[in-house]
């Protein structure tokens, strides 16, 4: 598999480019790109690469204007003719000279007088200082010690960076040479359609050869233990994920999906089922109210089963009072949506359910938030029992994956019976999950619904985190990202 | 709920059965059972339904029954008393009703003591509504003289409340005593408060605040004087579930005769009331097929006087019961003796047909075509604020549902749009790499009236309106949206850098680049996209 870059960058090589630097001046490509080909170009064995650490030499500032004008030195020693008094050197860059001029043995010091030793012949420093003016050089190719004394000096600086050398080996050269132009390498894939359609390929003992050219190349294998870039898919919420799980266990049982207002009046959220005016949960501190009034329909039945009773009912007694129903809420359950629809659809049989967000007025903690998921269930049908509901909750469960349910007696304001299905959950042992009951009378005599009504709920939020394993509630609806990326879609469920 | 302790040794005294026995049935008479036991107890917790059973001696009442040891309806007897209370008139208006009654000969335990004092608790938070509705004081009657007197008191009487060693007057008890604090606001406006005294001018009570100090029960205490007060009949089935406590305790009740100008009462009245069943409207209830016998059977356990008679059944329910309003009350206990794990757990016959909400149908196809896009899905709080939701948007707020009582500044209105959620979810998210592109689909409430939305975001350093524009076009294409594209003047947005979404006249959306003000509000230091669709309406 050799692109069209493989074979200039080859063919470069063979041509004397053993640089990155030159072959990419010469194919006017990025040196990153001539380097990743080349190290590319040797996995398949046509190139030999070494790589070492080389020092470049340049001037600073300062041993530019040397290299120019000659050292301090120098200037000094052609100023000295046969002799000069220290006491004559005024410029403090003289005195620098003088120590050099000692040290390299031009003069002597004698009683007060610079006297030459010689002819002062040209120094490996003033050389290199020289040859540096062309441009930076390797250190390999420069004196050890001048060098030392010029970066002492701070005339030279140095940088060091890695240097790649290619040879071509032997195969590469074959290859280079065989007349394959840049144009028909470009055409050369792993595996091109045309190989396919005239079978221009073999394999022998596991190896796959493609023919290329009126020659045999071997595929070269991949490291596929290697891994790979991340993706990142874009995916539905591992929550959401559960919720339609439940959804589609709903929807397999036969039940009709419904949906109502998120803003309730207290009638439809309390009254309608019969929790009375003065009950605790409906306090200003367990629900969520607005500041307006709902407009409610006829309340003539709702009203009297609440004072006086009816149906085979004593009633709550009290008096039932209309503004008090008119508050609106955020409903607290899905309840009020079910009776409501109940109202609308009196007629056997009915099976409905919702899956929807409920508000309670929590602090929010790791455990609780005011606004979480409810599913609702419920089926109103001819002769329909509590051990029916009973069954149909078996069956939920144990569609949901919960193989173990057992019933407590339970309590709730609207059911009777009513009862708490627990389920056993390996490590944790039984845990309540949900309740359920029949509607009392006193909840569906005044809208005219006739036949028992089995109904349930639970917090499906509740599932979630026994599914996904989480300790924090919050985390489903204030979601961490990388939670949300590698949450698996397969969850077991 | 409430919490009843139960002490192993005292139950098992109680009940006459052992510590296994119990408590492999609680459960299933109806209770929740801690998940901590201790050494020597655990706490039980009773449904609001049942106030009889908030004292160790109820439940050993009922579990008898329950477990088959003693079964059918107790009769307490009721010896009549010399002691006379006189109701004023002026007590009308504040805390009308009032039963009483004294418990006789009565040897109090630590644990008896505690029991009592829970059951009190209980059925003030139970029965009572905090107090409001219903008040219980207990007193050692040997500290006073009856007769005694209720009635409505200038809040200048002074007196010495329980727990204290000086006299307060009620006004003062009201504005310091902790249970005046706790609850005063039940006497709010009123110009005389109720008080008990007897016939020294003594203080029994100050209802529904506080005992006096004068009739503290003790260790030594043998006679009880019990007085329930409160606005309906609720009082005289908290006082049934006292004396009846305590008369399984070994006490013996004795009536006290309650004067009063609508006529006289002798209290307490533990007559149980009377209720006729049918054996078949309990099997169409439960779904078990009992004899008229057998239901008798089931709700004896149930501590019911009950006789068969033909098909139907002679029940006689315990005056104690605070529950029993209808006969399905009954069914649901005949239920429960029956046994629910007895029960044929079956599938309904009736064969029906499943249907999803269109919305959700929906639902489905934007997902869809969003992860197609790459992106996640989110589900944020439909709660939010003004600061983050309007004010850190630069939008104008408006439509927006206020909760009246937000129990944090984080949560005071229903969200109208999605894509400020969004960009709370990126603020969250800085720590994770970048490009973060996500999602969410849900209801937004505008005018109380719930609506249906898609927002969308990414945030990158390449974020930029061609992205958004080229996602927009796939969501109107693949979701069959028509919608008119026209600048847009949303400050959440980037002037010349963002579109509206016109359907109908009417602006279904927008989209484009996020406004730096806003990003900066948020926190954000990379450019965003985003756009934002209403799909739907409920």
């Amino acid at each position: 598999m050799l692109s069209e870059n493989d074979v200039k960058v080859l063919k470069s090589i063979l041509q004397g480019h053993c640089d990155p630097q030159s072959i990419a001046d010469l194919l006017a490509m990025k040196v990153e790109a001539v380097r990743a080909t080349a190290d590319a170009l040797e996995e398949q064995g046509f190139l030999k690469v070494t790589k070492s650490v080389v020092e470049s030499v340049s001037l600073t500032e300062e041993g530019r204007k040397y290299a120019q004008e000659g050292l301090p030195e120098r200037a000094l020693f052609s100023s000295l003719g046969a002799g000069k008094a220290v006491s004559e050197l005024k410029d403090p860059s003289h005195k620098i000279a003088l120590g050099w001029l000692r040290k390299k043995g031009w003069a002597t010091i004698q009683a007060g007088m610079i006297k030459p030793t010689g002819s002062a012949p040209k120094g490996k420093d003033e050389e290199m200082l020289e040859s540096l003016l062309a441009g930076p050089k390797g250190s390999a190719d420069l004196n050890k010690k001048g060098l030392v004394d010029l970066k002492s000096r701070g005339l030279v600086t140095s940088s060091k960076s890695k240097e790649w050398r290619y040879e071509i080996t032997e195969e590469g050269t074959k290859f280079a040479s065989s007349g394959i132009s840049a144009a028909a390498a470009k055409e050369m894939p792993t595996l091109s359609s045309d190989m396919i359609k005239t079978g221009s390929w073999k394999e022998v003992d596991g190896i796959l050869y493609l023919d290329y050219m009126g020659s045999s190349y071997r595929a070269r294998p991949y490291d596929v233990t290697l891994a790979a870039d991340r993706i990142i898919p874009g995916k539905m919420h591992p929550y959401q994920r559960i919720i339609d799980f439940m959804r589609s266990i709903m929807l397999e049982m036969g039940f009709v999906e419904i949906k109502g207002q998120i803003v309730q009046s207290s009638f439809w959220n309390f009254d309608a089922l019969f929790q009375p005016q003065d009950h605790p949960a409906r306090e200003m501190q367990d629900t969520f109210y607005l500041d307006s009034l709902a407009d409610i329909p006829d309340y003539t039945r709702v009203k009297e089963m609440h004072e006086c009773g009816g149906a085979g009912s004593s009633g709550w007694g009290g008096c039932w009072r209309p503004e008090v129903a008119r508050q609106e809420v955020l409903r607290t359950h899905t309840t009020g949506v079910t009776i409501k629809y109940l109202a609308d659809h009196p007629e056997p049989p009915v099976k409905a359910f919702g899956i929807d967000r409920v508000y309670r007025r929590e602090a929010i903690d790791a455990t609780h938030t005011p606004e979480f998921e409810q599913l609702e269930g419920i089926v109103m049908d001819r002769d329909v029992t509590f051990s029916h509901l009973l069954g149909i909750l078996k069956e939920f469960y144990n569609k949901m994956g919960f193989e173990e349910v057992r019933f407590r007696p339970g309590y709730f304001p609207y059911t009777e019976p009513s009862v708490e299905p627990e389920v056993f959950i390996e490590g944790l042992g039984w845990v309540e999950l949900g309740g359920a009951g029949v509607f009392r009378k006193e909840v569906t005599a005044p809208f005219g619904i006739e036949h028992p009504v089995l109904a349930w709920g639970l917090g499906v939020s509740r599932v979630a985190m026994l599914k996904l394993g989480l300790k924090d509630l919050r985390l489903l609806y204030q979601s961490d990202i990388e939670w949300l990326r590698e949450t698996p879609v397969s969850i077991k469920l | 709920m409430p919490v009843v302790r139960i002490y192993y040794d005292d139950m098992e005294r109680l009940i006459g059965a052992s510590r296994d026995t119990i408590m492999g049935r609680l459960a299933m008479m109806g209770a929740d059972i801690g998940k901590r036991a201790e050494e020597e107890y655990v706490d039980v917790e009773f449904f609001p339904d049942r106030p009889d059973l908030y004292s160790a001696e109820g439940v050993a009442r009922a579990m008898q029954g329950f477990l088959g040891l003693k079964t059918g309806l107790v009769e307490y007897e009721v010896r009549q008393g010399p002691i006379v209370l006189q109701v004023e008139e002026s007590v009308k208006s504040v805390r009308p009703i009032i039963g009483c009654a004294v418990v006789r000969g009565l040897s109090f335990t630590s644990e008896a003591i505690e029991s009592l004092m829970g059951l009190q608790e209980d059925l003030h938070w139970g029965l009572g509504r905090n107090r409001r509705k219903v008040a219980i004081g207990v007193h050692d009657i040997s500290r006073v003289t009856p007769p005694f007197r209720y009635f409505g008191e200038d809040p200048a009487r002074k007196f010495v409340p329980l727990d204290y060693a000086e006299e307060m007057s009620m006004h003062e008890i009201l504005e310091k005593h902790p249970k005046g604090k706790g609850y005063g606001h039940i006497l709010k406006g009123c110009e005389r408060y109720p008080l008990i005294v007897d016939a020294n001018d003594q203080v029994l009570s100050f209802p529904p605040i506080i005992n006096g100090e004068l009739t503290s029960v003790t260790e030594e205490t043998e006679d009880l004087f019990i007085d329930v007060t409160g606005m309906d009949g609720m009082v005289h089935k908290a006082l049934n579930i006292v004396v009846t406590s305590l008369a399984e305790r070994g006490g013996q009740i004795e009536s006290v005769l309650v004067k009063r100008s609508e006529g006289d009462l002798v209290s307490p009245n533990l007559r149980p009331s009377s209720w006729t069943v049918s054996a078949a409207e309990a099997n169409s209830l439960i779904g078990f097929d009992l004899s008229s016998q057998e239901l008798a059977e089931c709700l004896r356990r149930m501590r019911f006087g009950a006789v068969a008679n033909g098909s139907e059944v002679e029940v006689l329910v315990p005056a104690y019961r605070a529950d029993i309003m209808h006969s399905w009350d009954i069914f649901e206990d005949a239920a429960k003796a029956y046994g629910f794990d007895r029960l044929d757990a079956r599938l309904p016959g009736t064969v029906t047909v499943g249907r999803a909400h269109p919305s959700e149908l929906r639902k489905g196809e934007i997902r869809e075509v969003m992860a197609g896009l790459g992106y996640l899905e989110t589900m944020p709080f439909t709660l939010t604020n003004e600061k983050v939701h309007f004010q850190w948007m630069r939008r104008q707020g408006a439509g927006a549902v206020h909760v009246m009582h937000p129990i944090s500044e984080l949560h005071t209105i229903l969200r109208t749009s999605l894509l400020s959620s969004l960009l709370e979810i990126f603020a969250m998210n800085q720590h994770h790499p970048l490009p973060q592109r996500i999602f969410a689909v849900g209801d937004v409430v505008i005018e109380k009236k719930t609506r249906m939305h898609l927002a969308a975001a990414s945030i990158h350093s390449g974020a930029d309106f061609s992205e958004i524009r080229s996602a927009l076009d796939v969501v109107l294409r693949e979701l069959a949206i028509a919608a008119e594209i026209v600048p847009s003047l949303d400050g959440a947005l980037l002037p010349g850098r963002g579109g509206d979404l016109i359907a109908s006249g009417r602006k279904i959306g927008c989209f484009g680049e996020l406004h730096p003000l806003v990003l900066k509000s948020f926190g954000l230091e990379q450019p965003a996209v985003g756009l934002e669709i209403e799909w739907g309406v409920l």
